[in-house]
């Protein structure tokens, strides 16, 4: 019956296919130029001719490029990251009873893959295929495969990266982001927990005005914190971010995490009260083991938030504190020759390959954690 | 077989971190020093030098004026050093967060000479480096090949644009740096003081009248031959379309000048050269303002810090060091033999152009008329219009500052 | 629960929102009544500098015994608020020359009150209808391609909006690909930031890529939850597939479709990040990006906090007043729940 139903005539299939496929394009286009020009030397990177961009002949000349070889160790390290990524829900449920808690397995695999994708394109991709690449130039019928196809030089990444120490924004960032999660869902969900399961005219009032606070533009409360954030010497302090970040996430992330709560039924903390546990109890042994996707969920909004914060950290943070928005915003602005902007192009690219993974990641959790909660709220 | 391989990746790749570590500095410095500075060659070239002692992090913004002042107010400053001009001094003084360095200078200083030394009120608060002007750059090929002279006024700089255009050479004939904000406001001050003498009378503002309608028109007329994304034109771009041979003529930071025959990045070496700033009246000043960039020392940081970043600058602004880069500014130091690409800044000085008249109203003003001109530029409001909005706005913000 | 408990719960939470939201309003309420001043004295200072010495009588703050500048609030009531609004400049534009858009545009913040609003209500349509086709469109497809599908759709919802941003600006600015592309089939030259409409259009079009995601994703776990029986019985009744959607599944996600519209009115009233990105800000501001701006240091270094609070104010006046109808709603459907 289901199958009938949802068969499609052939225009559909057309209409359906071709909005797809140009959304496709239209959302991957702008960031995969990005990546394109990153990897080529200025004079291709603002080439007039987008073939040129592509292909990159100057860059081909001077430093080199991939190699059919290269290609090939490009897609064999992709198809092995891959089926890696495909079986972590098995990986998952091998570590998940060993640890107990399955929000730190969660986060274990996700370094764990961070790992291996490094170490699939730092070195297998980088030195393994260059080894072959070597070795097929010197054997005359293979020579052919060795031959630069595509321009291509990392030297901008490794500018940024090792030149510049791109890594001290970046660890500064991973300080502010962990930060604001952390601290996001814990108080979050205590407080969703608490707002889930009270009908008393303070819990609505609290939501009201979380829903107006969700509204303020964030250029408001900074300006209500800076005059005091500066007398008290915490400009330039991570920790004043985190907290502003926290502050400005808390009525979405209350918000979320109560639809999730009500979601899970109360007769199960009331049973488990009446086994003896008190509330605190009752929500941590019981309520909490059901609630990761909501957790997942909302922990994921808030790493977008404050992953991506520019406004926040750009008036409160500098030099040695800065995190790595900012930083990029300042690269353009110190950029005063060509190769130092496409090094902020390379910059940022890298800062968007975390969050690549990210989604990849979570994915899943994502549209079945709407799913189940936040939708119905 | 494979492992051997990874362990060489590993290895090579360490190799290449270390690599870029080598030192060719005499001093070792283990003092942590930080500094905040504009981003233009100059500055590359002295904080590339103080890395080499080690434990140096510049930051290079050419919009670092935005977080100069709060950066250092906070305590301990964020910075241990940070490079200023002429105008950014004056705020950092008047915040009072700069130290005296005459005790430094004492000490490390025998190198500088007496005009790098800024003294105020008797004590030595920065020291300059270089100085830096807006002077004309021209194609010599073009102008030659088509037997125009070298424009001395604007009058002549916009008949000479008007024949390149017409000879289909170049697109657009001229560039200039008319990015909203601080630049605009910039090229206002400059083409200003060519026609009239001050922006003030007393601590309210005197640019309502005829020079600064006149300012105005001239800076419309400019724009009729500029690449019309000229509002989103700072002075990197300006040196990108010289470099890319995209225009002809162009009033353009001295310190951008060495860029011109960089063979890197560009496609027109030794074809531009440099003449003083043109003049907008016939028998007045070049239209442009004089500047000096330089070192101050933060004075929220350790007496300990402050020396070491004093060690560090000195090894900076080494005449040797700056000697040996004589294409990248105009350096104030005795080694220093200009090279062809200082001659416009020279020429300038030499012509009577002003010193930036540097003051908190100045700098108010500056951002006022910054925000204000694209407008007019664009034909969103006239002339008359503008005027009015640049003393209304002024007057706003200098109330609330206390200036009025 | 017990009300005790329930004040454990969520004690930390309040207090963090009346900390760092509450009490920041007040001050900004409070800020925009006052001159944030620092006390200025006339002093004559001699200026050694490369180009010669000279003596000046300048104004400067007065440093305090630590070297810091002394700071003064002074009540100046209303000022913040004329300072921005400018009543007198608008309404002498109304009286005199009749209605003249484009001089009440140079008042800097009707230009960024109509900019802010025409951002807010313009990409709002776009991002729900796109949304909704795309999560429709995602939905019928076989399983094996939801997955990749649904992936690079979230790409430009995950992206760093300044990032985002920028990686458009670069295709179109100056003679960037896209414009070639443009001018070679429009057959002129095209220069997309030199006027402030094209640079609004792609700043529209920015917003709306980067918000389809998340409006499909939402849209998308909203269309998982549809009564598959109530379809097979419309179906039955032969209803065709538009009225499916329009008397079945758009109902079903109607209180999405609200949630949607609520936190897009949200996020792009606070539109600041495009600005930025695209380096509008000669061309087109928005409120938020005011207030950045006056809290920004300027040459002189200082802030204009009082001016910078009363925008603060008057932005959120503004949103309140676009959200009075989606808060009452809201208001009595808890209502409704709690009684």
């Amino acid at each position: 019956m289901e199958s009938k139903l949802f068969n499609l005539t052939t225009p559909l299939k057309i209409i359906v296919s071709i909005t797809i496929i140009t959304w496709c394009i239209i959302a991957l286009f702008p960031l995969l130029w990005i990546v394109v020009m990153s990897i080529k030397l200025p004079v291709d990177s603002f080439a007039s001719n987008p073939l040129k961009v592509i292909i990159g002949p100057s860059t081909k000349e001077q430093v080199g490029g991939l190699s059919f070889v290269n290609f090939i160790f490009l897609f064999l390290s992709i198809y092995l990251f891959y089926k890696l990524y495909q079986i972590r829900k098995i990986l998952f449920d091998l570590i998940n009873p060993i640890l107990k808690f399955s929000l730190i397995t969660f986060f274990i695999l996700f370094i764990l893959y961070i790992t291996i994708s490094f170490i699939l394109f730092f070195l297998i991709q980088n030195n393994l295929s260059e080894f072959v690449n070597i070795l097929f130039s010197n054997l005359e019928f293979l020579k052919i495969f060795s031959y630069p196809i595509i321009g291509f030089t990392p030297q901008h990444y490794l500018s940024v990266w090792v030149g510049n120490e791109f890594y001290k924004q970046f660890l500064n960032t991973m300080i502010v982001t962990g930060g604001v999660v952390t601290i996001s869902l814990t108080v979050g969900t205590l407080a969703g927990y608490g707002l889930a399961r009270s009908n008393s005219m303070i819990a609505f009032w609290l939501l009201i005005f979380a829903l107006i606070f969700r509204a303020l533009p964030h250029s408001v409360l900074v300006t209500g914190y800076l005059e005091p954030f500066i007398n008290y010497g915490l400009y330039g302090k991570k920790i004043a971010v985190i907290v502003l970040l926290v502050a400005i996430n808390q009525p979405f992330t209350i918000w979320m995490l109560r639809s999730f709560f009500m979601n899970i039924p109360q007769d199960l903390d009331e049973a488990a009260q009446i086994d003896g546990c008190n509330p605190f109890q009752a929500f941590w042994k019981v309520v909490m083991p059901l609630m990761w996707p909501g957790v997942i969920t909302t922990g994921l909004f808030s790493f977008l938030l404050a992953y991506n914060d520019y406004l926040v950290a750009a008036l409160l943070l500098d030099g040695q504190s800065q995190t790595m928005v900012p930083a990029i915003m300042q690269y353009f602005n110190m950029e005063t020759k060509m190769t130092d902007l496409v090094e902020s192009i390379a910059a940022a690219a890298s800062i968007t390959a975390p969050l690549f993974l990210l989604v990849m990641f979570f994915q899943k959790q994502i549209v079945s954690g709407l799913t189940q909660g936040a939708v119905k709220g | 077989m494979k492992k051997i391989l990874v362990l060489f990746a590993i290895f090579t790749s360490f190799f290449f971190l270390a690599g870029t570590n080598a030192k060719a500095c005499e001093l070792n410095n283990s003092v942590p020093v930080t500094s905040l500075s504009a981003g233009f060659d100059a500055w590359k070239v002295v904080t590339s030098a103080m890395e080499e002692c080690g434990n140096f992090t510049p930051t290079l913004d050419q919009e670092y004026r935005d977080k100069l002042v709060a950066s250092l107010e906070s305590n301990p400053s964020q910075f241990t050093m940070a490079g200023v001009s002429a105008s950014t001094n004056v705020s950092v003084l008047d915040a009072g967060v700069t130290r005296p360095l005459d005790d430094l200078v004492a000490k490390y200083g025998d190198s500088l000479q007496d005009n790098q030394k800024i003294v105020i009120d008797g004590k030595i608060m920065a020291i300059a480096m270089m100085t830096n002007a807006q002077h004309l750059f021209y194609r010599e090929d073009i102008l030659s090949d088509l037997g125009i002279d070298i424009p001395t006024t604007y009058d002549e700089l916009l008949k000479a644009a008007k024949v390149i255009k017409d000879a289909g050479v170049v697109d657009y004939p001229l560039g200039g740096t008319f990015k909203s904000g601080w630049n605009l406001g910039e090229e206002f001050v400059n083409m200003y003081l060519g026609f009239a003498d001050s922006f003030f009378d007393g601590n309210m503002p005197a640019v309502n009248n005829n020079d600064g309608y006149e300012t105005l028109k001239m800076m419309k007329k400019l724009t009729e031959y500029m690449d019309p994304e000229y509002l989103t034109s700072d002075s990197t771009y300006v040196q990108q379309q010289f470099q890319q041979g995209k225009i002809a003529l162009a009033n353009l930071w001295a310190s951008r000048a060495g860029a011109m025959d960089n063979a890197e990045e560009s496609t027109v070496v030794g074809l531009v050269k440099f003449a003083s700033a043109p003049k907008a009246k016939k028998n007045g000043k070049p239209a442009s303002t004089l500047w000096w960039d330089g070192v101050v020392i933060a004075k929220n940081v350790t007496d300990e810090e402050a020396e070491a970043a004093f060690k560090l600058a000195m090894v900076g602004l080494d005449p040797a060091n700056l000697g040996a880069n004589p294409e990248a500014a105009p350096w104030l130091s005795n080694a220093f033999d200009p090279a062809p690409s200082n001659i416009g800044a020279i020429l300038t000085a030499k012509s009577g152009a002003a010193p930036y008249p540097a003051s908190a109203k100045m700098s108010t003003l500056h951002g006022v008329l910054g925000a204000a001109i694209g407008d007019y530029l664009t034909g969103a409001a006239t002339a008359k219009a503008t005027l009015e909005k640049i003393e209304a706005d002024y007057i706003t913000a200098a109330t609330e500052k206390g200036l009025l | 629960m017990k009300k005790s408990t329930f004040l454990v719960f969520t004690m930390p939470s309040f207090i963090m929102m009346t900390l760092f939201i509450a009490l920041p309003l007040l001050i900004v309420l409070i800020q925009s009544f006052q001159f944030n001043q620092d006390v200025l004295e006339t002093i004559e200072r001699e200026n050694c500098d490369p180009f010669g010495c000279k003596t000046e009588t300048i104004t400067v703050p007065v440093l305090d015994e630590n070297g810091n500048k002394i700071k003064n609030n002074i009540w100046v009531g209303f000022q913040n608020y004329k300072n921005i609004l400018k009543f007198e400049q608008l309404s002498s534009v109304i009286s005199n020359d009749g209605f003249e858009w484009s001089k009440i545009r140079s008042i800097d913040f009707y230009k960024a009150l109509r900019f802010t609003l025409t951002f807010t209500f313009i990409t709002l349509p776009f991002v729900i209808i796109l949304g909704l086709i795309l999560a429709l469109c995602v939905n019928v497809l076989i399983n094996r391609l939801k997955g990749p599908i649904i992936f690079i759709t979230l790409l430009p919802f995950i992206i760093t909006p300044v990032i985002g941003a920028l990686s458009i600006k670069w295709l179109f600015i100056g003679d960037g690909i896209l414009t070639l592309f443009l001018e070679n089939i429009l057959d002129k030259d095209i220069a997309l930031f030199s006027q402030g409409w094209t640079i609004e259009i792609l700043m529209l079009f920015y917003r709306v890529w980067h918000t389809i995601p998340f409006a499909f994703v939402i849209f998308y776990a909203g269309l998982q939850t549809v009564d598959k029986e109530k379809i097979e019985a419309a179906f039955v009744d032969g209803a065709n597939r538009l009225q499916r959607l329009r008397f079945i599944i758009i109902p079903h996600i109607m209180p999405l479709i609200v949630f949607v519209a609520l936190i897009h009115l949200m996020d792009s009233y606070r539109v600041f990040d495009e600005i930025v990105g695209f380096s509008a800000s000669g061309f087109r501001i928005s409120l938020q990006w005011m207030t950045y701006d006056f809290l920004r240091i300027d040459d002189s270094g200082t802030r204009s906090i009082g001016r910078a609070s009363a925008t603060s104010v008057l932005t959120m006046i503004g949103i309140i007043i676009i959200l009075i109808p989606v808060l009452r709603r809201t208001f009595k459907e808890q209502k409704e729940k709690k009684l």
